[in-house]
């Protein structure tokens, strides 16, 4: 008898349906796979039988041949062992009388029978739904994530003796309660502005970076308080829409990294280390192209301390993603795309020993040893930093200033007040914030008046600003003036942004 | 390029016998007719160097030449031939030294181009071509090319690399001068060499910045034993980069805080500077940072009552309009 299972693989962030086709035959036994499986795919032979057994379950002693259906797409991984074990049971005539039909199939076995959780599975729900499948079979460990599907029946097994039960109907599984999204539910990240001592600019400099979206560069010795500063970043960033974390979620859960809550409810950190190859940075893989930081960070934050030590091709290739928001990566496999819009945030010591410019402390490096130091960051990197900003190297904390002890939730209330100008500003427009301005839309909203245009003349006389720091300069000035509720870009909205240019003034 | 015999003769013995030093003076000093004293190979042998010279768009002259500095013949060990490329001219103007260490604080590099620029309209401003105090004083320089740079190393070759293209600026605007044979690498000892030249060539030498072993005081201390006159610029105490200007100072050196403290010693008038156009707020802060030193914009905000942001755009109205510089740590001082 023939049987036919629906399971899904997954193809980047998309799903895509697999038919699992069974034909158990009198003969000689034997147990053949054919269909593209991969190793991990034929593994499952030895997990079925196990599994089978130890769920009480018969495994048929026949001439049994499973097929996987397209024949042209490799299958990888361990998410058809459910699938498989099924398709058997429905084949040696042990599941009379269940409906399998429709159903989709997802989930690891276990040798004791139990169903392990598999990584990426709501992106695999997602497009499951979209192709019009409504009941699923999951196991009970990716119950979390599947919450969020919403307007699906979705069935979390613990084993497949409970998958079995369900079907025949001798124990229906309750389908999984649906739940409601809401932004920072069980947030993890306890970093709030009011912990940062001191730091008026850096502080100042944060908020416009978020309101605008622009990409930050910290600038100072080791020990000030730059990594504390980032982490406060997600914590004045707007709440995230349902839609966000849904594709937040799924990279986190092809990724395998999603924790227990389910769903990302909170804008992503990500803090790779500077060993971190261009690979792990990108994504990329063998086969299956695993995202890299910058998509685990879409919609948040990618934190990289000490900016200068990483390797510089990786630093290089950054460049195009800041640019379009996406990183295309192709592979032996295939070219599988993900998403990487992020905000960048990055951290540098003056100089290799730290005290370049310090007042009080000697640094002890030689002029070509900062100019090399430096030259580590290209100069088209750095046109996509809107912000660069020195850290103070001294606390001014005895000052009682009421800019100086803000918590995040007063900053973030100004900040959202910003982006809601801009959703208005650029409504129609494929771009949402002012960092994201071409040279067309500068035209459009960024008029100066002649006074603020003198100014910029002067600055670049007086400053030696690079050509291209101009645009730049215009946006941030554009987003001073969003955060001053100004429809106009004021004289002094242009002397606050030019005064966050660290590295264009230095020749 | 004309030469005469007696150039010839001394390029010959100086550059090209391979002779050292003081056995190349002795040969020179021997009663002989300078005139005459070349073989003909030796003359062949100067005359292809000299041709090389010219083509490399370089030029040699010797203690025997019409413009060798009257200043330089004074110290006690006037090299015999010097290798130039530019402006010949400014060997016989009035020439005055700026120097600074490589490290010179933001402040001092603005007030360092400023003298620079005011004193290259009466001298011809004399430095090096490192990083620092000497690109300061290059920057207020360049533009009128009243301005000579002397290398540690041969013409052909450059000391930082990086300067490549500001040393071919100089070539261009002002001139370029160095003791040693085109290719030669620096040494050791060519900096200190270089650094009698400076103070020898030069009437005085201001000091921009010095810690307190600088490579600077060894110019400095030349020109107090040529009998120069030595200014500096004063330093906060405890600041490393100054220590070594304060030290200068206590020994007897004119301290200097504007062009005409130098101008005066040379019996020229300076000019009335023009006064820049500030707000209101912008001169109260001025003023405040004028009173007090290096500040912080926080310091400011909390004594002005003003946000800290709004400091910062002032304060970058006043780097603008060049009121203002900004050292490390976010700190702005007044010039």
């Amino acid at each position: 008898m023939i049987a036919k299972i629906i399971c899904y693989t997954l193809n980047g962030l998309e799903g895509v349906p697999v038919e699992v086709e069974a034909d158990v035959n009198k003969g000689v036994p034997s147990y053949d796979m054919v269909g593209l499986p991969d190793t991990a795919v034929k593994e499952s032979k030895e997990r079925v039988r196990s599994a089978l057994k130890n769920s009480g379950l018969l495994f048929p002693m026949n001439r049994i041949t499973i097929n996987f259906a397209p024949a042209d797409l490799k299958k990888e991984g361990a998410n058809f062992d459910l699938a498989i074990a099924v398709s058997l049971l429905k084949a040696s005539e042990q599941l009379l009388g269940a409906d399998v039909k429709d159903i989709v199939f997802l989930g690891e076995l276990a040798l004791t029978g139990d169903l392990r959780p598999i990584s990426g599975l709501l992106p695999i729900l997602i497009s499951a739904k979209s192709h019009g499948f409504t009941r699923f079979i999951i196991p009970a460990e990716n119950a979390e994530e599947a919450r969020y599907l919403g307007d699906a029946e979705v069935y979390p097994a613990a084993s497949l003796g409970d998958v079995v039960r369900h079907l025949v109907g001798t124990m229906p599984i309750p389908p999984l309660e649906m739940r409601e999204f809401i932004p920072n539910l069980g947030r993890q990240s306890s970093a709030d502005l009011k912990y940062v001592k001191g730091q008026p600019i850096a502080r100042r400099a944060l908020e416009i970076a978020v309101a605008g979206g622009h990409n930050l560069l910290m600038s100072g010795p080791p020990g000030t308080g730059k990594t504390m500063l980032a982490r406060c970043l997600p914590t004045i960033m707007p709440d995230l829409t349902f839609d966000e974390a849904l594709e937040i979620t799924k990279i986190h859960s092809v990724a395998g990294i999603l924790g227990e809550t389910g769903i990302v409810s909170e804008r992503p950190f990500r803090t790779p280390h500077h060993t971190a190859t261009t690979v792990s940075m990108c994504g990329g893989g063998n086969r299956i192209v695993h995202p890299g930081e910058i998509s685990l960070a879409h919609g948040g934050v990618l934190f990289l301390d000490e900016l200068p030590e990483y390797k510089r091709s990786t630093l290089e290739a950054l460049r195009q993603p800041l640019e379009d928001g996406v990183i295309t990566v192709s592979r032996a496999g295939g070219t599988f795309t993900y998403p990487a819009r992020f905000m960048l945030c990055a951290s540098m010591n003056p100089c290799p020993c730290g005290n370049y410019g310090s007042t009080d402390r000697t640094c002890t490096c030689t002029p070509s040893e900062i100019r090399r130091y430096r030259k580590k960051i290209s100069g088209p990197l750095l046109d996509r930093i809107d912000l660069q900003v020195e850290v103070d190297n001294v606390t001014y904390d005895d000052l009682t200033s009421d800019e100086m002890n803000e918590d995040s939730a007063t900053v973030k209330a100004r900040v959202d007040a910003a982006r809601r100008i801009q959703r208005v500003r650029f409504e129609g427009l494929p771009i949402n914030t002012n960092a994201e301005m071409g040279e067309r839309e500068i035209q459009q909203f960024c008029r100066l008046t002649r006074e603020g245009d003198k100014i910029l003349r002067d600055a670049f006389d007086r400053m030696k600003l690079s050509a291209r720091a101009r645009a730049r300069i215009v946006k941030v000035a554009r987003t001073i003036a969003d955060l001053d509720s100004s429809e106009d870009i004021l004289p002094k909205h242009v002397f606050e942004a030019v005064s966050y240019r660290l590295y264009d003034k230095i020749g | 390029m004309v030469y005469s015999e007696e150039e010839r003769a001394i390029i010959y013995y100086a550059a090209l016998s391979g002779l050292d030093r003081r056995s190349c003076a002795a040969a020179l000093r021997a009663p002989k007719d300078l005139a005459s004293a070349l073989t003909a190979e030796e003359r062949e042998k100067t005359d292809a160097f000299l041709a090389s010279l010219e083509k490399d768009g370089m030029f040699a002259f010797t203690v025997a030449s019409d413009d060798y500095p009257e200043s330089l013949k004074a110290i006690p060990d006037p090299p015999l031939v010097l290798y130039g490329a530019g402006n010949r001219a400014l060997l016989k103007e009035k020439k005055f030294c700026i120097v600074g260490s490589r490290i010179t604080p933001p402040w001092a590099e603005k007030v360092g181009k400023e003298l620079s620029q005011t004193l290259s309209e009466h001298f011809a401003i004399v430095t090096g071509l490192a990083e620092g105090g000497d690109s300061a004083a290059i920057a207020g320089a360049i533009q009128s090319g009243n301005l000579i740079s002397v290398l540690p190393c041969g013409l052909a070759e450059c000391y930082p690399a990086a300067h490549a293209a500001l040393k071919e600026k100089i070539r261009n605007g002002g001139l370029l001068l160095s003791e040693y044979l085109p290719h030669m690498q620096t040494a050791k000892y060519s900096f200190h060499a270089r650094n009698r030249l400076l103070a020898g060539l030069s009437e005085g030498v201001l000091v921009l910045s010095a810690g307190e072993r600088s490579g600077t005081l060894i110019t400095a201390s030349r020109a107090l034993e040529y009998g120069r006159d030595v200014f500096a610029l004063p330093y906060n105490l405890g600041v490393s980069q100054g220590a070594g200007c304060n030290d200068l100072i206590k020994k007897g050196a004119y301290l200097v805080t504007c062009a005409a403290d130098i101008l005066s010693c040379y019996g020229i008038e300076a000019r009335e500077e023009q006064k820049a156009d500030v707000t209101e707020d912008e001169e109260r802060l001025l003023s405040l940072l004028r009173s007090r030193g290096e500040m912080h914009p926080a310091e400011l905000a909390s004594a002005l009552g003003i946000k800290v942001y709004e400091i910062s755009a002032l304060l970058s109205s006043l780097e603008i309009k060049g009121l203002a510089v900004k050292s490390g740590g976010n700190k702005y001082s007044a010039v």
